[in-house]
């Protein structure tokens, strides 16, 4: 087939998809709500894709978390919780004896502490004990004043640092530095605010008052309590090195067997790409579902339409056959009539779309600040990808009755009266 | 030239046979018949008599069930559709009684219809489009859609339309059936101009005063060719 009779074509399809103009929206309404399900299930995952680099950049590629607890909950919770805690003692001993590492930094949390500011008691806390070079690592950089330094740090003196969401919500409309706030009935002054760092799924991690270890175990205790160890490497190569070594010395210091497992957990930022993985695998199975759905009955729709253009202009058909149409002309003519009208359905959803996500985005940073980095911007490949679907939904909608348009005998279509 | 070599049309013992349930109907049923170069001839029948299914045969728009047709020494009998499409849209020009035109397209676009599907170029389209409605007078309405012309006008249309691609022959069925006698008249004197400038005309009617213009008339009944006449004097119904 030669091109000018395509544009020709092309010129036929449109002008007959505007004589139709309400037919042609109704039916590409299915495609239009199908590829919508894609570019917000697309979106949904780059946000989260976002997320996770943003997870990363807090916690640390170069970094390791050595726990009693497992982050990617991967473990049976029921042999996590038979283990040991992690003492203090053991956790210095880590820290001492460890040589490949840049910095071992010992941390204890204490979930929902009794915190508070002129006898107003703040609930959703966490108080985290923890050395001075915890502000060495990628969580630990200062918005407002300082962190406690080595000596508040030895000599446990009652200095605290607030993440930013603390600060917020003790301190609203006042600056945080300097007030006097209470941790279980003890006195702490504010000496410094965190950057903002929480994004969706650590967004505990501004909720965090921060004290030295030694304050913190003289109000919370060492019994029951089991500390964490923050490691960083040198370099990001360097992390398999830190984490032998560091599982040596910790089945050591923990008298193991060599045939017992690992009663700790070596957690690094890997152990969020199975939970970031799971939330993905999560929003696939239902918007696939959803997709799936609608672009049947997106191509029902269309399908349909395409049918009754058919039989509409049987004449026109026999007509064009008689004067020399071939059937792949006339095949041609309403697979690209169908393509178009899905293009269409595309061009509209990604509209749509793009209204409804900046809204959203706006709206979701208003009610929950950790969300700021959402995209507002429908990134172009979502364009891509939603045509290149148009396209093969058009084509599967088409086929069927451009093939009914092209197996008409002229002779009884130029017959046929409407 | 020997008359031979000037055969369009040669049909050998054609039959149409339809399968109607469980009945076959024999539209045709023994039927030779030979057409010239420039030869103007008429076919006549009552309804029933096989006439339209003739004139598709002839058309391409239908094969034979038995029998040979030749069409300029080829033999179109056993063609598919597509090969089909091509001989219609390069041999034939036609012409039906209710127009067929394209409701949305201009006139110009409906005449330039066979050439789009002969590949033909844009411009060169236009162009041969053009020339093709001011030979039957519709130089000023070529951006004129059919609902907005007359029906002799749009007959017109679609005679342009059957020259556009100088066809071997037109085939005109009941041209003048869905239009007032003096219309007629006009689109007769017209297919009859174009016979006198060389063209092969092949007329369908059951009017015998149209059928009058034709210098052969040949009278169908019953899927036969009943008779032969050769008319001594032609084109009596347009002047």
């Amino acid at each position: 087939m030669k091109l000018s009779a395509l544009i020709e074509i092309l010129r036929e399809v449109f002008d007959s998809l505007i004589a139709n103009k309400l037919r042609s929206i109704l039916s590409a309404l299915g495609v239009v709500i199908g590829i919508s399900f894609v570019i917000l299930m697309g979106w949904a995952l780059a946000t989260l894709d976002l997320a996770f680099e943003k997870t990363l950049d807090i916690i640390g590629t170069d970094m390791i978390y050595v726990d009693k607890y497992d982050w990617s909950g991967g473990k049976s919770w029921k042999i996590i919780r038979q283990r040991k805690n992690i003492t203090l003692r053991q956790a210095f001993e880590l820290i001492n004896r460890l040589q490949s590492a840049e910095l071992a930094i010992p941390v204890s949390r204490k979930w929902m502490p009794n915190v508070k500011y002129k006898n107003e008691k703040f609930s959703g806390l966490i108080t985290t004990g923890t050395t001075y070079e915890y502000a060495l690592t990628p969580a630990g950089t200062i918005n407002q004043g300082r962190f406690f330094s080595l000596f508040e740090d030895s000599y446990g003196m009652d200095v605290a640092v607030l993440g930013s969401k603390v600060a917020e919500t003790m301190f609203p409309n006042d600056n945080p530095l300097g007030k006097i706030i209470k941790i279980e009935n003890h006195n702490f002054v504010v000496i410094g605010v965190l950057d903002k760092k929480g994004v969706l799924f650590i967004d505990f991690i501004d909720n965090q008052i921060f004290i030295p270890l030694k304050s913190f175990i003289s109000i919370y205790g060492e019994i029951n309590r089991s500390i964490e160890i923050a490691i960083k490497s040198p370099r990001v190569e360097d992390l398999e090195n830190v984490k032998s070594e560091t599982i040596g010395l910790m089945r050591e210091i923990r008298n193991l067997k060599p045939h017992q497992e690992d009663d700790f957990s070596i957690n690094e930022t890997e152990m969020f790409r199975s939970s970031i993985d799971n939330i993905a695998t999560y929003i696939w199975s239902i918007g696939i579902g959803m997709t799936a759905l609608s672009f049947i009955v997106g191509i029902i729709g269309i399908m349909n339409i395409m049918f009754v253009s058919v039989t509409e202009r049987t004449k026109e058909i026999g007509i064009r056959k008689t004067v020399g149409a071939k059937k792949i002309n006339i095949l041609i003519q309403f697979i690209i009539e169908a393509t178009l009208l899905c293009m269409i359905g595309a061009i509209v959803a990604f509209i749509i779309c793009s209204i409804i996500i900046f809204i959203a985005a706006i709206v979701l940073q208003n009610i929950y600040p950790a969300l700021d980095f959402v995209p507002k911007i429908l990134p172009f490949k979502l364009f891509i990808i939603s045509a290149v679907i148009a396209f093969i939904i058009g084509i599967l909608a088409g086929i069927m009755p451009a093939i009914r348009a092209a197996n008409l005998n002229p002779v009884d279509a130029l017959r046929y009266e409407n | 030239m020997d008359k031979e070599d000037n055969k369009i049309i040669s049909l050998h013992n054609i039959a149409k046979i339809y399968q109607m349930g469980q009945e076959k109907v024999f539209a045709i049923r023994d039927i030779s018949l030979d057409i010239y170069k420039n030869e103007y001839v008429a076919i006549m029948g009552p309804s029933g008599s096989g006439k339209s299914t003739l004139m598709n045969l002839i058309g391409c728009l239908d094969t034979p069930t038995f029998g040979k047709y030749y069409l300029n020494n080829q033999d179109v009998s056993n063609l598919d559709d597509n090969q089909l499409a091509k001989i219609r849209n390069k041999e034939i020009g036609f012409v039906f009684q209710t127009f067929n035109l394209l409701a949305r397209a201009t006139a110009l676009k409906n005449v330039e219809l066979p050439l789009i599907y002969a590949g033909i170029s844009h411009s060169e389209r236009i162009e041969r489009a053009k020339k093709a409605l001011e030979s039957v007078g519709l130089g000023d309405r070529m951006n004129h859609k059919p609902n907005e012309l007359s029906g002799g006008q749009r007959q017109r249309v679609a005679i342009a339309r059957a020259l556009v691609n100088n066809p071997s022959i037109i085939l005109a069925d009941e041209p003048t059936g869905n239009l007032d006698s003096k219309t007629g008249k006009e689109i007769m004197s017209l297919l009859n101009s174009l016979w006198n400038n060389g063209h092969t005309i092949v007329l369908v009617s059951h009017e015998e005063e149209i059928a009058k213009n034709a210098q052969r008339i040949i009278k169908l009944r019953d899927g036969l060719i009943e008779k032969e006449i050769i008319n001594p004097n032609p084109l009596a119904y347009s002047n």
